[in-house]
């Protein structure tokens, strides 16, 4: 795999409303490139909301997110510009139930026009990556939890993103299974020099961080370097 | 692609065996209607050419043709009009074969064009004077009768002098009675149903039925099917009927299939999100959600052709109306079905692929 280098995220003052709830309230931040970035908060604090602004999944009501000096989400084709540069990693891995493991990891591959070949190439060789090289043709059922949530890594990694954002990416894993999915998601970052920014409740995925940001209820009331966590 | 809309029909079989089977009904419909209209035709054809005749002679703004009655004085003035070359009359009588109703019995005279026209393929000819009855030959297939037998009439048993074939529907699933036998069988001594006319040489038929409605006010000369559907007013009714049906079997189709498409989208949105979070765009998913549409209606269509034609034919032998009208099945008609078939899940897929191209990832992802 090629290292593609990590991309700068600026948050400045961004805001969002659902209805009458203030999501997010004049967030601003800022992620130099290759830095590791955890946020941090309670349930509904805006923590998943933050990164869904990042990665160009909705609008910012105000304010604006920019990755690499770019708003996604005013690109022409905002799928495309979040194909180019950002990789996702969800709490539930979000599988496709009927495709295998390796067809999983095709699927940004095949939203990005890859020729079949190639992108089976790539996914094999993301599976051997994660360590499920002989689970490649298993489907989402024959997997164990941390199974799945390391096919997902794979898949978030298979556009080689210089932006990877995981929302609770353990949240639904036991502690020891967390460790290991956690191990490989900072050991990839080290490896491909991304930009990683991991939204958890767990306050020790904070210590694997180089920063910890904290969210409550819509702001962000602390940031801490990691040497002052540990 | 391909393989991810393949999966996808597959995973969810249940939904995409009723999805089809929904579509497949709605072609059904559509290849059986188109069928039967296209053998209403045929079998009109055969009323309007019975005997091999160029153009038969109806009473005017009858509600079908078996229910016109005209004088039987009116075929010796037929006869004398220079366009005609030879006349014979007919008195059809229907619904009288207890066996089978839908078998017609035809009172012709024994000297007409009509009656030596049939060509007697077991036993012999009738004897002029006798009450004997010739039957045709599918007609005699279906009830197993032969020459010597029995056939009752309007509870009138008559003696099978023989079995003839002439190659019309209509002929050869019925039988023919001396027309002065079936005049007194139906208590009508002076009336006939219809005169059939073979035109003189170098005369169009269609110059000869004009003369002849001229000539004979309150008469009609029909010379093609299409005027024979559209002389009877059951049969504009049954032609309207089938347009109106075929319509409604299409919105239903159409509206069936985009149900089932947005319900299935509405389960989905998260994998829609997905795929939308890792760079498919909108126009790529809508191309997914429109693939699987176009998918499971070619399937639908496909089962609705073979339905539409096999389940035609077992419908008209179980209700015993072949006689009358046997589905004919064109190239065309089967074309139509599978077009409509098609076009049914396309535009069933066009409500929801417009759904997904204008949700956010994020709302498609929370489920909302």
């Amino acid at each position: 795999m090629s290292a593609p280098a990590g991309a700068e995220v600026i948050v400045d003052d961004v805001s969002k409303d659902f209805g009458r709830i203030s999501a997010l309230r004049s967030v601003s931040l800022r992620v130099s490139p290759g830095e590791a970035v955890a946020i941090t908060g309670r349930s509904g604090s805006g923590k998943s909301t933050l990164l869904a602004m990042i990665g160009g999944l909705e609008q910012p009501e105000s304010g604006q997110v920019l990755i690499d000096g770019q708003a996604l989400w005013k690109q022409a084709s905002p799928a495309h510009a979040r194909r180019e540069v950002v990789g996702f990693v969800f709490q539930s891995h979000l599988l496709l139930e009927s495709l295998s493991a390796r067809a999983n990891v095709e699927v940004p591959l095949i939203g990005a026009g890859v020729r079949r070949g190639v992108r089976r190439a790539r996914a094999l060789s993301l599976l051997r990556e994660v360590g499920l090289s002989d689970r490649a043709e298993h489907v989402p059922s024959e997997l164990s939890g941390g199974e799945r949530q390391r096919v997902a890594v794979a898949r978030a990694l298979a556009n080689e993103p210089r932006l990877l954002l995981a929302d609770e990416p353990t949240g639904a894993l036991d502690s020891a299974t967390s460790e290991r999915v956690m191990d490989l998601l900072f050991r990839l970052r080290e490896q491909l020099g991304m930009t990683l920014i991991v939204v958890s409740y767990d306050r020790a995925v904070g210590a694997r961080a180089d920063r910890t940001v904290t969210l409550i209820d819509g702001e962000i009331r602390a940031t801490e370097a990691a040497a002052l966590q540990r | 692609m391909l393989a991810i809309v393949t999966t996808n029909l597959l995973r969810r079989s249940a939904r995409t065996i009723f999805t089809a089977l929904g579509i497949a009904v709605g072609v059904a419909t559509i290849v059986a209607l188109l069928s039967f209209t296209q053998g209403l035709k045929e079998t009109a054809a055969g009323f309007v050419h019975l005997g091999g005749s160029d153009l038969g002679v109806f009473q005017a703004n009858v509600s079908d043709p078996t229910a016109s009655v005209l004088p039987s004085s009116l075929v010796g003035r037929l006869s004398k009009q220079p366009e005609v070359a030879r006349a014979t009359p007919l008195l059809l009588i229907v619904e009288a074969v207890k066996a089978d109703p839908a078998a017609v019995v035809f009172g012709a005279e024994p000297s007409g064009f009509f009656a030596r026209g049939l060509v007697v393929i077991d036993g012999r000819g009738a004897r002029a004077g006798t009450p004997e009855i010739l039957i045709g030959d599918r007609l005699a297939a279906q009830l197993h009768l032969s020459p010597g037998g029995v056939l009752a009439v309007s509870g009138h048993r008559f003696p099978i002098a023989g079995i003839y074939h002439s190659g019309i529907l209509f002929e050869d699933s019925g039988a023919v009675l001396a027309l002065a036998t079936a005049q007194r069988l139906t208590s009508r001594p002076d009336e006939v149903t219809d005169v059939v006319v073979e035109v003189a040489q170098r005369v169009r038929a269609s110059s000869a039925a004009k003369s002849i409605e001229r000539a004979f006010p309150g008469t009609q000369a029909i010379t093609d099917p299409q005027q024979a559907l559209r002389a009877g007013a059951n049969s504009t009714l049954i032609s309207k009927a089938i347009l109106v049906i075929v319509v409604i079997a299409l919105i239903v189709g159409a509206i069936s299939v985009a149900n089932t498409m947005a319900m299935s989208i509405v389960e989905r949105q998260r994998e829609l999100g997905l795929l939308s979070a890792v760079g498919w765009s909108p126009g790529r998913i809508a191309s997914l959600i429109l693939g699987e549409g176009i998918a499971v209606s070619v399937l639908g269509a496909a089962t609705g052709l073979l339905l539409g034609v096999v389940g035609g034919s077992l419908l008209v032998g179980a209700l015993g109306v072949s006689s009358y009208v046997s589905p004919s099945v064109t190239a065309w008609g089967l074309g139509r079905g599978l077009l409509v078939g098609v076009a049914i899940g396309v535009l069933g897929g066009i409500y929801p692929a417009w759904r997904v191209a204008r949700m956010t990832p994020l709302k498609a992802l929370s489920g909302i």
